[in-house]
């Protein structure tokens, strides 16, 4: 029985969370680990930082957006042992030190004292900002698997999922954006930007491949060993109406075509701008297809009487006001 | 300690829907929102040999309740008599309750003012109990065949108690582990 409680903004804050927390988390590898010694890399790696910030910005727009009572989101942050509250504390404290880490290298003039003031504390915000990150993208396919009324969603592989396809698709977007403004144009900063673009698109190439391993595995075991609800929704994306968008969007324009373009671009725009968007493309429909598969094993009877009550835009349902009724 | 629990009776049960009705009216729902439909699959067999039989549902209030814990805002909650309420004044309708719950038992009405939605769910009329100690939930108090019994679990002298010790009975989707509280004894020959 599917019911899709959760409309379009769910899926799309799926995606921009997972992919603002793998900005943050890649930025903090690639400063810390990778080029520690290069005092450019933070310059070059702040644009992506702050499409990093409007991806979180944006998702918990698209969370507060789906709320029955959005004036009051900041119940979300009360209970500590709910996985949500959990995700929107890690959002939080993500978006709040990837601001001040950006804060930091914007070059304005009449900013001069606030970023001035924030330049101590760079390594401290990255760090904080990098950690919280990756538990954003750990918690998205965590919260999903937690659902176990949801057959499909209910499986340790759906985070790994979400993980490695939040990693794929913050690879994906640094490398489009890298040494952009505020970074100076310099030869300096143009070789460590090229430099940090070969590594990012070896790393994808190799996390597209544990992409679809683990896709594959996950819908492919449900199709062969599923429970009956799982397997319907497996039936339904590898055979059903889900199998276009499946097999052609997201395995072959999500997935095959952009590691072939990777592997045998080479510095082409082929490699360098499509495959990278493709990347993206792939990630933003893997968590609509996911969220739409929320099918939940049915009582005796109950798909029946769900399609004989009155639908929701009957006339006389829409002229019903709340409160009015005589009791 | 009290454990409130209810036995549905399969055998009793014609499919009035009058406990749906009792529930609509008395607790004021909106149009969209049925806390406890009565479901059927139909008849079954072939002529002459046909029966029907009504699977009346509502929130199985389990045991361990899936829709608790993942309520970010604390407005999801459990007595210590078992009953799994809802606190409307701390939902914000995020609906990862409405999620969690593999009986589909919890929805927000649409029809409500969009800024000021909540999830909603049947309480086994705890408001109603509160006010009157001796209530039953409404669903009960008017299904005129008997065949909704509500009480204690841990009463040894409460009809509910005497039912599950001496007939067999089961519950819905018992495999997940929530442990359901709603007990059914099955038509003559049939499953809940």
């Amino acid at each position: 029985m599917r019911h899709h409680y959760w409309e379009w903004p769910i899926p799309t804050y799926l995606f921009l969370g997972g992919l603002g927390g793998g900005i943050f988390c890649l930025a903090a590898i690639l400063s810390f680990f990778v080029y520690p010694d290069v005092p450019m890399m933070g310059e070059v790696l702040a644009w992506p930082g702050f499409l990093g910030i409007c991806a979180l910005g944006f998702g918990c727009i698209m969370l507060v957006v789906d709320l029955g009572q959005p004036m009051v989101f900041y119940r979300a942050f009360v209970k500590s042992t709910s996985v949500l509250a959990w995700g929107a504390r890690f959002l939080t404290v993500c978006a709040i030190f990837g601001v001040l880490w950006f804060a930091s290298y914007v070059p304005w003039d009449w900013f001069a004292p606030i970023a001035g003031f924030l330049v101590p504390f760079r390594g401290f915000c990255l760090a904080i900002a990098g950690l919280s990150g990756t538990c954003i993208m750990l918690y998205t396919g965590i919260f999903l698997s937690t659902l176990k009324a949801h057959a499909f969603w209910a499986t340790p592989a759906l985070p790994v999922l979400f993980t490695v396809s939040a990693l794929s698709t913050a690879c994906a977007a640094i490398a489009l954006s890298i040494g952009w403004w505020p970074a100076p144009f310099t030869l300096e900063s143009v070789i460590v930007a090229e430099l940090s673009k070969e590594i990012l698109h070896t790393v994808d190439i190799i996390l597209v491949v544990v992409e679809i391993v683990v896709l594959l595995v996950m819908v492919l075991s449900f199709l062969g060993a599923g429970n009956k609800t799982a397997n319907k929704a497996a039936h339904r994306w590898v055979h059903g109406s889900y199998a276009p968008l499946f097999w052609g969007g997201m395995i072959f324009g999500g997935l095959l075509l952009p590691e072939i373009l990777y592997v045998f671009g080479g510095h082409s725009a082929a490699s360098t701008l499509v495959a990278p968007v493709l990347v993206l493309l792939g990630g933003l429909l893997l968590r609509f297809m996911v969220v739409l598969s929320d099918d939940r094993a049915p009582l005796p009877g109950e798909d029946r009487y769900y399609t004989r009550i009155a639908d929701k835009d009957d006339k006389f349902v829409k002229a019903w006001t709340y409160g009015e009724n005589i009791f | 300690m009290t454990r409130y629990v209810m036995v549905i009776d399969q055998r009793r049960c014609i499919g009035c829907h009058s406990c749906t009705v009792a529930c609509r009216t008395w607790n004021d729902l909106p149009l969209d929102i049925v806390y406890n439909p009565v479901l059927t699959e139909g008849v079954k067999g072939t002529w002459p040999n046909v029966h029907r039989s009504w699977l009346p549902t509502l929130c199985m209030h389990c045991e361990k309740p899936a829709c608790v814990p993942c309520c970010p805002t604390g407005a999801s909650h459990q007595d210590e008599d078992g009953v799994v309420w809802i606190d409307y004044d701390k939902c914000m309708a995020c609906l990862a309750c409405v999620n969690a719950c593999p009986y589909g038992m919890r929805d927000q009405s649409k029809l409500q003012p969009r800024l000021h939605r909540f999830v909603r769910k049947c309480t086994f009329c705890r408001d109603h109990r509160a006010a009157d100690p001796g209530a039953e939930p409404y669903c009960v108090a008017t299904c005129h065949q008997k065949a909704r019994i509500f009480g204690d679990l841990d009463d040894p002298n409460s009809e509910v108690s005497k039912l599950i010790g001496s007939v067999e009975t089961v519950r819905l989707l018992e495999d997940l582990g929530t442990g359901p509280q709603i007990y059914y004894i099955p038509e003559l020959g049939g499953k809940a």
